[in-house]
């Protein structure tokens, strides 16, 4: 066997799941809610949560750290980025969607519950990357375009802020219900949720609008037109739509906290349809690419 | 009149606009053949009226100056993409080596009824090409060699190809998959005057097995043949088309007879004879022409920064609530309530 044809990546990546398995595992522990615990103050809820917010966050890092290097190793092995398959694909979103969730994880304590949400998403990532062969990707020539390289990073932003809007939106869902409710008691009330996780939508939007332009020019070069209704442009159209409706909805209509929690779930699922489902489908990111 | 124009410019016909549209472009999904123009330009029409209605009554947008911008720059999008959509041209064409581009020779044309370009000003002549294949066959990267006259009439070398298009008057030349080999033959009928003309083969490498072609003279009867191929493909390792270390064997069959011609070899058919000159290479090209691009480029920047603009001054004063940076401050829950950002 040609030592190129060895994945030496997949150590490293298994360290990395595991690693988010682990923060997965605390995060929720450490908002379970427990008796005669500790130090906390929430009345029966009484929990040190700042010890397993430290080791939720080291968790995280470390398994950023991991996934690094699978990249790296995979990049050196195969000789381009992860661009092209969805082994590649998924394995550079769990590692972008970690280094953004895990900075707002950092910055935003009063949001850190929500990794209860986050975290299990990432996972479905990490359990579909386990079940796909990590073969070597053909690099084709149109890839060799700059703009590829614009158009990647503002679409991983776009995601991970999707995911960050969707972790709160989970929140707002789960205080409905008297059982989940309680491993959310530390956060900020629903309004305020709501708030951010429409802060987040908009970012989203204004990265979705230059992910969008980037890769119209980008396709300009390598395709010879800026749009052709694509299967993956037009996903990624509707998903733009998608974040202009629940914008003007918002401005129409008082929406209720949980409704307002389920657009952006549904915002997320076409993103993610978009992101992992088209590329699934068709052999190829767009038409055309070879 | 006024409320008529508050009523068009109503957040609730925008949501039945955005709706509209997402069904349009729904319909349109994966660039469907059947599906027509009309579901896209229908809804943007509506969201257009729509949007410059709110552009002029809602306070909105016409004292926000960040909304206004990015609202404005939409409008602009949708009227330069309608521009492009009439001044637009696509094509593509199959230049052979050593000769000039000529319009007449494109095939498979849309142009928009106000196309424009001056097409017959664009000049350059074909060169050789090289195409890097990875093993199983990959394609990998395209150098096609141009050459185009300068100021003082001499010829300027210029290497182009996949994401690197050749552009001349606004037009963009892109190569493509489709390319392969030319011979270049010489009728020498038995009266009158020679006459020297060149026969693309099917693409290659896709059609490697098929390189057959046929060619009838003037005066002459329709000769068939096909090109027996020594490019060193090698469909499990990376190899190197290039025409100029490819050999071609022409193979003529005559009265159920098999000829090979080399270059230079002359075979006499029915009416004269048939002269193999040589081989040459034919790339085939995508031409696209659209005066709006660069324009809606800009535009759509411009939107963006409207956008970004206005999200700015909503969160700049106070970018997270109580209770997010600091989880012990609690949240005034009264001040929070129904507050869109």
């Amino acid at each position: 066997m040609n030592p190129s044809e060895i994945a030496t990546e997949l150590p490293w990546l298994w360290s990395g799941l595991a690693a988010y398995a682990l923060a997965t595992f605390v995060a929720i522990w450490g908002v379970a809610p427990r008796h005669h615990v500790g130090h906390g103050t929430a009345g029966n809820i009484n929990i040190d949560t700042r010890q397993h917010e430290r080791l939720v966050l080291g968790l995280l890092l470390a398994a950023l750290v991991f996934l690094t290097i699978a990249i790296a190793q995979r990049w050196v092995r195969i000789g381009h980025g992860p661009w092209i398959s969805l082994f590649e694909l998924l394995m550079s979103q769990l590692l972008s969607l970690g280094v953004i969730f895990t900075l707002a994880y950092w910055r935003l304590p009063g949001l850190r519950a929500s990794a209860v949400i986050a975290l299990p998403i990432l996972w479905v990532l990490g359990t579909w990357v386990l079940m796909l062969d990590p073969k070597a990707s053909h690099f084709p020539a149109t890839y060799y375009n700059e703009w590829k390289w614009v158009h990647v990073f503002l679409g991983k932003v776009y995601l991970a802020l999707l995911l960050l809007g969707v972790a709160l939106s989970g929140v707002m869902i789960m205080r409905r219900f008297k059982r989940t409710a309680v491993f959310f008691t530390r956060m900020p009330p629903d309004a305020t949720l709501d708030k951010i996780a429409w802060r987040f939508m908009m970012l989203a939007l204004v990265f979705d609008s230059l992910m969008l332009i980037a890769g119209a020019v980008w396709a300009q070069d390598a395709w010879g037109r800026y749009w052709s209704w694509d299967a993956l442009e037009t996903s990624a159209f509707l998903t733009w739509l998608a974040l202009a409706l629940g914008l003007h909805l918002r401005l129409t209509y008082r929406i209720p906290a949980w409704i307002s929690g389920l657009m952006i779930i549904g915002i997320f699922v076409l993103a993610f349809t978009t992101y992992f489902g088209m590329p699934y489908l068709s052999p190829s990111a767009h038409k055309g690419m070879v | 009149m006024i409320r008529m124009i508050r009523a068009v410019a109503s957040l609730k016909v925008t949501l039945v606009g955005i709706i509209m549209l997402s069904v349009g472009a729904a319909l349109s999904y994966d660039n469907r053949i059947d599906s027509t123009a009309w579901v896209i330009v229908v809804p943007l029409a509506f969201l257009s009226v729509n949007l410059l209605a709110a552009i002029f009554t809602n306070p909105r947008i016409n004292k926000q100056p960040g909304l206004l911008v990015f609202h404005i720059s939409l409008l602009g999008i949708v009227i330069l993409a309608a521009i492009g959509r009439l001044t637009y041209l696509d094509a593509h064409v199959e230049i052979v080596q050593t000769q000039p581009f000529d319009p007449r020779s494109m095939m498979e044309e849309y142009r928009g009824p106000f196309h424009a370009g001056s097409l017959e000003k664009v000049q350059f002549i074909q060169g050789p090409y090289t195409v890097d294949y990875e093993p199983g066959m990959q394609r990998g990267l395209t150098f096609s060699e141009v050459f185009l006259p300068d100021a003082q009439g001499n010829s300027v070398s210029k290497i182009v190809g996949d994401d690197r298009p050749l552009i001349l008057e606004g037009y963009r030349f892109y190569t493509t998959f489709n390319k392969g080999f030319t011979v270049l033959l010489t009728w020498i009928p038995d009266q009158g005057a020679p006459e020297t003309g060149t026969v693309n083969m099917p693409s290659y490498p896709l059609f490697d097995y098929k390189q057959a072609n046929s060619w009838t003279p003037t005066g002459g009867e329709e000769i068939k043949f096909w090109l027996q191929l020594q490019t060193g493909m090698d469909p499990e390792a990376k190899w190197r088309l290039d025409g100029r270390n490819v050999s071609g064997v022409l193979v003529v069959t005559q009265d159920k007879h098999r000829v090979e011609l080399n270059p230079g070899d002359t075979l006499s058919v029915k009416g004269g004879q048939l002269r193999y000159e040589k081989l040459l290479t034919w790339m085939g090209y995508k031409i696209y022409y659209n005066p709006t691009i660069k324009w809606l480029f800009f535009v759509s920047m411009l939107s963006v920064l409207g956008m970004s603009w206005h999200y700015w001054k909503k969160m700049a004063s106070k970018p997270w609530p109580d209770g997010v940076k600091d989880p012990e401050v609690k949240s005034d829950k009264s001040n929070m309530q129904g507050k869109t950002v």
